[in-house]
This record gives C-alpha cells, sequence and structure tokens, in this order.
C-alpha cells in the first residue's frame, strides 16, 4: 500500500496550492462561483480495484459553460489494471487507445491545477470523486477538497420535493441516469460515455437544475451544497 | 463538440461559413441555460455582449412603446438575437426573456465581429435580418430588381404634348395636327371640354392608317367616327406596371392618363418598351401571329418564363396573377375565336367561364383547367350539339398548349357544366337552400366564375343569385364552417405546426394550408358583404367594414396572402427550373430564417382571422 508514503511537505505546487486555496464563500450568489464540472471513464466501478481511462473537465463561470475552458486527456492504467469487457463495452475504450496516454501521476496535478479555486461538479460523486480520491491517496497522501456537488444527488433532492408536494406521485425509485434527466429537462444529450460529452451534459443539466432554485429566488451556494453537496 | 459543430452546420448564417471556422466557434461558445420567464436582455439595459443562438427552447421578444408591452415575436431553435445590439454597440431595442426553458450556445462579441468582417455573407445574414418585419421585407423587394416597373407614376412617362380635337374636326386635320405636335395619339374631346367622360375618345396613327387610309374613307370625314370611345384611360398615379396590365386587358397600345377627371396626357406602348424588356405585352402580340398549335405551346411557355421574370423583377404576386390571367385570357380568346371559325357562327348568345384560380386572377404556373359555359335559355335546335363540339374543341386545343383536363371533370366538356341560363341558375339556388358537402364544395369553384368570353352577360344572371346567399344564414354558417376546416398551421408560440410524419416530416403545405386557408375567408366575407368581386385581394379590401371584417384584419391578411403566395411561387418555380413537378409541399427547413419568421407572421394573421370567424358565425374551431 501507497497509503501516506508521501508527505505534504513533498507536494508538487499544484497539489499543494489546490489544497492551500480558499474555500468559496457560501453566502455568495450562486452566479458568483466559478465551478469545474468533471466525468471520468474507468475500468469498472470499483476506485480500489478499478482504473482511470480518461478524464473530462469544463469550467462554468458566471453561470455559463465555457467550451472554451474544457479539458479532456485519456489516462494510461497500470500495468496490472484489470481489462474489463463490460466496461469496454460502455466506455469503448480499448487498451491500444490509451497504450500511449500519460499515466495518472502525469495528469492528476494538472487536475488538480484545473479544479484549484472551484467547485466541483460530478454526476453520482461515489464514482467520480471515489476515482479521485482514490488517485489522490495514493499519489500524494491527501484528500480531495470541498465543496462539491452532485447532480445526481440534486435530482433526487427535486424528486422529493415533488413527492412531497404531489402525493400521487409515483412511488418508485427515481431514475437518476443522467442521459434521463437530461432529456427529462428538455436538453440536448450528447454521445455517452465518452468523458468530455458526460461532463458537458453535466453541466447542462446542473444549470437546468439551478434554474429551478432561481424560480425562488436567487440561490447562494449554501442552498446548493444543501440540497445537492457532497464532500466537506 | 462534435454535437456543436453538427447543430451549426444545419443553422444558417453559420452553415454557410467553413467548417474550420465553425469548429471554432464551437469551441468558443459558452452554453447558458434560462428558465421560463428569465429575462436575458433587457430594453433599454445594458448592450449584448454575446450573440445567442438558440439551441433548445424558445423566446418571446418585448417591446415597450409608449407605456405598452408588445409580444413582437417568438424565436426558435437554430434562431438568434442579441446582434442588434452586439452590431451598434447599443442598448438592446427589445427585451428577450425565455418563453419556455431555453439552452442557448453565446458566441462571444469579439468573435462574431470578426466572423462579420471576414465573411460579406455572414454580415449580410443579420444586417438583413435587422430591418425584415413583414412590410419591410414586402417593400424591399419591390424596390429590388426592376424600380422603374413598380416605383415609376405613369404621369413621368409623358413624353408627347396633349392634342386634343372637337369630334366634328376631320381626318385630315386631326392628322395635320398630330404631325406638327409629333404625337402618335390625339383626344377626341367632347363637351363639356376637358373633362373625361365616356364620350371621350382616342385616334392612334394605327387607327389612321386601319380604319382610314385602309377603309378609302374620305378625308373629311369627322375624326368622332373612327375614334375609339370611350377612351380606356387610367389615373395618372398609377404604376407603370398597372399600366402595362391595363394596356393588356384591353388589347391596347396607347393610355390617356387622368388626374382628377382632367385628361393630363397619353403614354404608348413605345414608352413603355423604352423602360424594361420583361414585357407581358410582347406577348399579346406573339400570339396574334399565331398560326400553329407549336405557336400556341410556344407562347404560354413564354407566359410560364414571364412569371419568372417577373417574380425576379420583384413583382406581387397578385400583379403576377394579373398579368398571367390577362396572357390566358388572351390565348382562350384565340382559341375559341379559331373553335367558332371552324363551327361557324354560335347560334345564341353563350359565355365561356374560367372557374377557381384562373376566375380570381390568381392563376400562376399553368394548372388543370376548370371552366364551363353557359348560353342563352330558349336556344335553337342544335345549340346543345354546337356548343358540345365547341367546348371539345378548346378544351383539347387548352390540353395541346399544356393545361391539363381537370381531374374532377370541371369542364365545358361536362354536359353538367355546359347548361342554358335557367339551369344553372337553377343549380346555385340549390346550392345555396341545401348547403350539403357536396354543394359547398362546387360553391368554393362556382363562386369564383368570371366570364372570358361571349356575349351573355353572366354578371347579370349569375351573381345576383350568389350574392342572395349573404341573406340565408344558415349557407353562411356552413361556408364559414368549411373555411374553417383547415387551420392555419401555427400554434399558440407562434410555433410552425408540421407534419410530423414519414415523408412528409417537416412540410407545410403552403396551398392548403396556407393560400387556400384566405381564398376561403375571403369569399365567406365577400359573400357577407355583398362583395361582387371573385379576386381574393379585390374581396378583402372591399369587404373591410361591410362585414365581420375589420380594416386591420383585411390588411393582414392580404399581406400574409401575398407573402404566402410568393413564398408558394417562388418554390414552386425553384422546382420547375430543376425540372420537377411543382408542388405546394414547402420544406421549412430550405426556407431561410427570414422567409420562416415570415411565414410565422402571416400564418399568425390567418389563424387570428379565423378565431374572428369561429366566435362571429359560432362555429367550433373543433367542429
Amino acid at each position: 500500500m501507497f497509503l501516506f508514503r508521501r508527505r505534504p511537505a513533498s507536494l508538487p505546487e499544484s497539489v499543494a496550492r489546490y489544497l492551500e486555496a480558499p474555500r468559496p464563500d457560501p453566502a455568495l450568489p450562486w452566479r458568483d462561483v466559478p465551478y469545474s464540472v468533471m466525468d471520468v471513464e474507468t475500468t469498472g466501478l470499483n476506485p480500489r480495484r478499478d482504473a482511470l481511462l480518461a478524464i473530462g473537465l469544463i469550467d462554468i463561470d458566471e453561470g455559463r459553460i465555457r467550451m472554451d475552458q474544457r479539458w479532456y486527456s485519456l489516462v494510461r492504467p497500470p500495468d496490472d489494471a484489470p481489462v474489463n469487457p463490460e466496461a469496454i463495452r460502455v466506455h469503448g475504450l480499448l487498451p491500444q487507445d490509451v497504450e500511449h496516454a500519460p499515466p495518472l501521476h502525469e495528469v492528476v496535478p494538472t487536475v488538480l491545477r484545473r479544479l484549484t479555486g472551484r467547485v466541483l461538479v460530478v454526476h453520482v460523486a461515489d464514482v467520480d470523486i471515489g476515482f479521485l480520491r482514490q488517485a489522490m491517496r495514493r499519489l500524494y497522501g491527501v484528500e480531495p477538497r470541498g465543496p462539491a456537488i452532485d447532480t445526481a444527488r440534486l435530482a433526487w433532492h427535486f424528486q422529493r420535493h415533488q413527492r412531497l408536494i404531489d402525493s400521487s406521485g409515483s412511488e418508485q425509485e427515481p431514475a437518476l441516469h443522467l442521459r434521463a434527466l437530461a432529456e427529462s429537462v428538455g436538453l440536448p444529450v450528447y454521445p455517452e460515455h465518452n468523458a468530455f460529452n458526460d461532463a458537458l451534459t453535466t453541466a447542462q443539466l446542473f444549470l437546468a437544475q439551478v434554474s429551478m432554485f432561481e424560480a425562488h429566488g436567487m440561490p447562494r451556494l449554501r442552498d446548493l451544497l444543501r440540497a445537492g453537496g457532497c464532500l466537506r | 463538440m462534435d454535437e456543436i459543430v453538427r447543430f451549426l452546420l444545419e443553422h444558417p448564417p453559420f452553415s454557410q461559413l467553413p467548417l474550420i471556422q465553425i469548429q471554432r466557434i464551437a469551441s468558443a461558445v459558452q452554453i447558458e441555460y434560462f428558465g421560463q420567464g428569465v429575462q436575458i436582455l433587457t430594453q433599454g439595459g445594458k448592450p449584448a455582449s454575446f450573440l445567442y443562438l438558440i439551441r433548445r427552447g424558445s423566446v418571446d421578444l418585448l417591446r415597450e412603446r409608449d407605456g405598452v408591452v408588445e409580444l413582437t415575436d417568438t424565436l426558435g431553435e437554430g434562431e438568434c438575437f442579441g446582434y442588434v445590439s452586439l452590431i451598434r454597440g447599443k442598448p438592446p431595442i427589445s427585451t428577450v426573456r425565455a418563453h419556455e426553458a431555453t439552452l442557448c450556445y453565446l458566441i462571444p462579441a469579439a468573435l462574431f465581429h470578426q466572423l462579420r468582417r471576414d465573411y460579406p455573407s455572414f454580415a449580410q445574414f443579420f444586417a438583413r435580418s435587422i430591418t425584415d418585419r413583414l412590410e419591410q421585407a414586402l417593400q424591399q423587394r419591390h424596390a429590388a430588381a426592376a424600380p422603374e416597373l413598380f416605383q415609376t407614376r405613369l404621369r413621368d412617362l409623358i413624353t408627347e404634348p396633349l392634342v386634343a380635337v372637337s369630334p366634328d374636326t376631320t381626318v385630315r386635320e386631326a392628322a395635320r395636327r398630330m404631325r406638327e405636335a409629333q404625337a402618335s395619339a390625339l383626344i377626341v374631346d367632347l363637351p363639356p371640354y376637358g373633362v373625361l367622360d365616356a364620350g371621350s375618345g382616342i385616334v392612334t396613327d394605327r387607327d389612321l392608317r386601319n380604319r382610314v387610309v385602309a377603309e378609302g374613307l374620305d378625308y373629311n370625314t369627322p375624326i368622332a367616327q373612327v375614334m375609339s370611345a370611350p377612351a380606356v384611360t387610367v389615373p395618372a398615379d398609377s404604376l407603370v406596371f398597372e399600366g402595362l396590365l391595363k394596356m393588356i386587358e384591353h388589347g391596347v397600345h396607347h393610355l390617356p392618363l387622368s388626374d382628377s377627371g382632367q385628361i393630363i396626357g397619353v403614354v404608348s406602348y413605345r414608352d413603355f418598351l423604352r423602360l424594361q424588356s420583361h414585357n407581358p405585352l410582347l406577348m399579346p402580340q406573339r400570339l396574334v401571329r399565331a398560326r400553329s398549335d407549336a405557336d400556341l405551346r410556344a407562347y404560354t411557355e413564354q407566359v410560364t418564363a414571364t412569371v419568372g421574370g417577373l417574380l425576379d423583377a420583384g413583382a406581387r404576386v397578385s400583379d403576377i396573377g394579373r398579368a398571367v390571367a390577362a396572357a390566358h385570357d388572351a390565348l382562350l380568346v384565340h382559341i375559341i375565336r379559331d373553335a367558332e371559325a371552324a363551327l361557324g357562327p354560335p347560334p345564341c348568345p353563350y359565355a365561356w367561364l374560367v372557374l377557381g384560380s384562373e376566375g380570381r386572377y390568381e392563376q400562376t404556373l399553368r394548372t388543370d383547367q376548370d371552366n364551363a359555359l353557359i348560353y342563352a335559355d330558349n336556344a335553337p335546335e342544335g345549340a346543345e350539339a354546337y356548343f358540345e363540339a365547341l367546348a371539345e374543341r378548346v378544351v383539347e386545343q387548352l390540353v395541346r398548349c399544356g393545361f391539363p383536363r381537370c381531374p374532377g371533370n370541371v369542364m365545358a366538356t361536362n354536359p353538367q357544366w355546359r347548361q342554358p341560363r335557367s339551369v344553372w341558375q337553377n343549380y346555385f339556388r340549390q346550392w345555396i337552400s341545401v348547403p350539403s358537402e357536396e354543394a359547398l364544395l362546387q360553391t368554393a369553384i362556382f363562386f369564383d366564375l368570371r366570364p372570358v368570353y361571349g356575349t351573355l352577360d353572366t354578371e347579370a344572371s349569375l351573381r345576383p343569385i350568389i350574392l342572395r346567399a349573404r341573406e340565408n344564414r344558415i349557407f353562411l354558417g356552413r361556408l364559414a364552417r368549411a373555411a374553417l376546416r383547415q387551420t392555419a398551421p401555427i400554434n399558440f408560440f407562434r410555433q410552425l405546426v408540421l407534419e410530423r410524419r414519414g415523408d412528409q416530416r417537416g412540410v407545410i403545405d403552403l396551398k392548403y394550408r396556407g393560400t387556400a386557408m384566405i381564398v376561403d375567408l375571403a369569399r365567406l366575407f365577400a359573400l357577407e358583404a355583398g362583395v361582387p368581386d371573385t379576386n381574393t385581394i379585390a374581396r378583402l379590401r372591399k369587404s373591410a367594414n361591410r362585414s365581420s371584417l375589420s380594416e386591420t384584419s383585411a390588411e393582414e391578411l392580404i399581406a400574409a396572402f401575398e407573402l404566402i403566395g410568393l413564398l408558394r411561387l417562388r418554390w414552386q418555380y425553384q422546382q420547375l427550373r430543376q425540372g420537377l413537378e411543382p408542388s405546394n409541399r414547402v420544406e421549412v427547413d430550405k426556407l431561410t430564417p427570414l422567409e420562416r419568421r415570415e411565414l410565422k407572421e402571416a400564418l399568425r394573421a390567418v389563424a387570428v382571422a379565423q378565431r374572428a370567424v369561429a366566435v362571429t358565425f359560432q362555429t367550433s374551431l373543433m367542429a
């Protein structure tokens, strides 16, 4: 186990800056907060066992998704990473596609540099943040910093509210699938299971969700975190 | 990325840019989501710093004038806003509000300006959009290619001095006066002098040649004996195009111009020729020389070609319809005279009727024949056989000229539609008193009748019966309901309602769900007001304020009729040029956003008028 092998004192500069950046004030109007939306493709769903294959990031500034601030990278998995045909069918990334990609320890500093000072937004934190956490622990022995927002959790928040208001509503477990959620609010859906496209779809879903808060007045970061926050 | 590129590729003016620029835009856009009711831009507020392209949803444009907020437009997927403010660098002229949840691609100002600089067509798209409201668009077109035809007043064409003589002047003296003044025509004025009345006549160079010299008349003959009276005159302020139509209709080459009842001058055919080259007047001349089937065929081809010329020249569809009607009428008269020459003189008075779009002066491209024949009651023995033979010849000749037979057999060759006056009168009475489905279908064709040839006075025989239908509320109610059977394909949100099935997807039928709806409404209003005209625009104009049709609504419907007609005719003409069968089904995708927006405005006017009819006549729109 590499856990806690590296000390914070010897951290790369980008990682140190990431950890030192002040947290945004939760009282800020949501638009005044910079966000970065992330999606990952992996060899499986278990962060301890499976490896990262691709990471996509896109920023949101002043409430607008910035296509000019998007980022995507393939990641070369460790040689002993499992090859999972099931996962390949989902993301379509073959071993030869990632053979010459930069390894995780080269990619993560860049990711952290882009995330510095921003609120991370993901869809289903267990997976995306789980893999980021695992990578940061292994490489630097540190934890990702909050706050972060999970659009799946936001969706669940709205669905629960809807059920309180509309008692006749279905008792079924709500569908939290990204594509289904995006379509349910009338968003165009980009081809799925590409880390960048899914980050973009998540970003659009996030804006649509925030606009539901806006119907009841301008939300602050605090309101979003209360409904969908997922990282201290 | 690819998805954004694909979207840009589908929407003008982006679609016309090189792929590399489209990719550049896709990687520079920002994406913003606006909940329903969110104000995106504010009239008089902060200038826009992006060009907004709607990816999903729709927005309302609202403009405040004198404290009244007016919804001026609704834009949908693929349409842009914010450019007026961007181009002028000034506060927005409209407030833009999300009509529903809306996702927009935002193109940064710097990139927008650079694209405008580098790609003139891109710049032009937005420059044009700034002034593209319905009426402005129509005006613009008129000023386009042939300004002389549509902007010049006839009075500005007068080159010859006015020569007026009294009726007892001798032809020799008249000719001398013409020579002195170098005039090709003179006005014969009867008392009271200087005032245009039924007794005023005109004599031209040609009259002196044909009626005096060729006939060997005494040169001391009073001029009144050889003049044409009453002279066909037009108001001096008419447009050149209107004068041209008048000449075609009456087959004359000189037009005295009147101003407040006074004749102020004469313009000639030659003055017109000097002005422009696409001259529909050349067509009747050609017809006179026509001898063979091939000549007639060539003549009809020429008419179709002229439609294209007029279209390019920026003529209104209604003007084109009148020009084509005049040209086709001339052909029809030529054909009927040929038939009479072969069969001998008719045994009794009769009239050849044209129906439907021809009857309304609204035929533009050649369509199926719709005609009928009416002859006097108490006709002599053998009259029926004569008219049968005549109808066969005429219909056959029309087919050879490129006018297919009517699939519904509404033609003079059908004995049902070749009847004496009293039978026709009974047809109309029957349709009006028992307005069955069948009867309503017939009225849509036969109420729009127009005699083209013959001496029987159809207007006196049939029109009064038709107009009496206004007293029959049941008939009017049924007619109103029939007029609402097709509803304007636009929804409450000003979105076009398109076909969603199979190969008709994204298509709109600009006849059945366009011009025909307005034709039906106009027929209803005209009947309600007792207006005898058959032309849709004349019906609307004359029925305003005399029926349930308001003046504003009439003007809107007229503008809508011109506009939808123009889109339809342009579409059809384009298909003809490509060697296709012209169709009324227009693929909305292939219209420019400008045309789409105009179409929306026009259909909205139709929808409003239809709702008013539903209320007035207590019909249910759903029925």
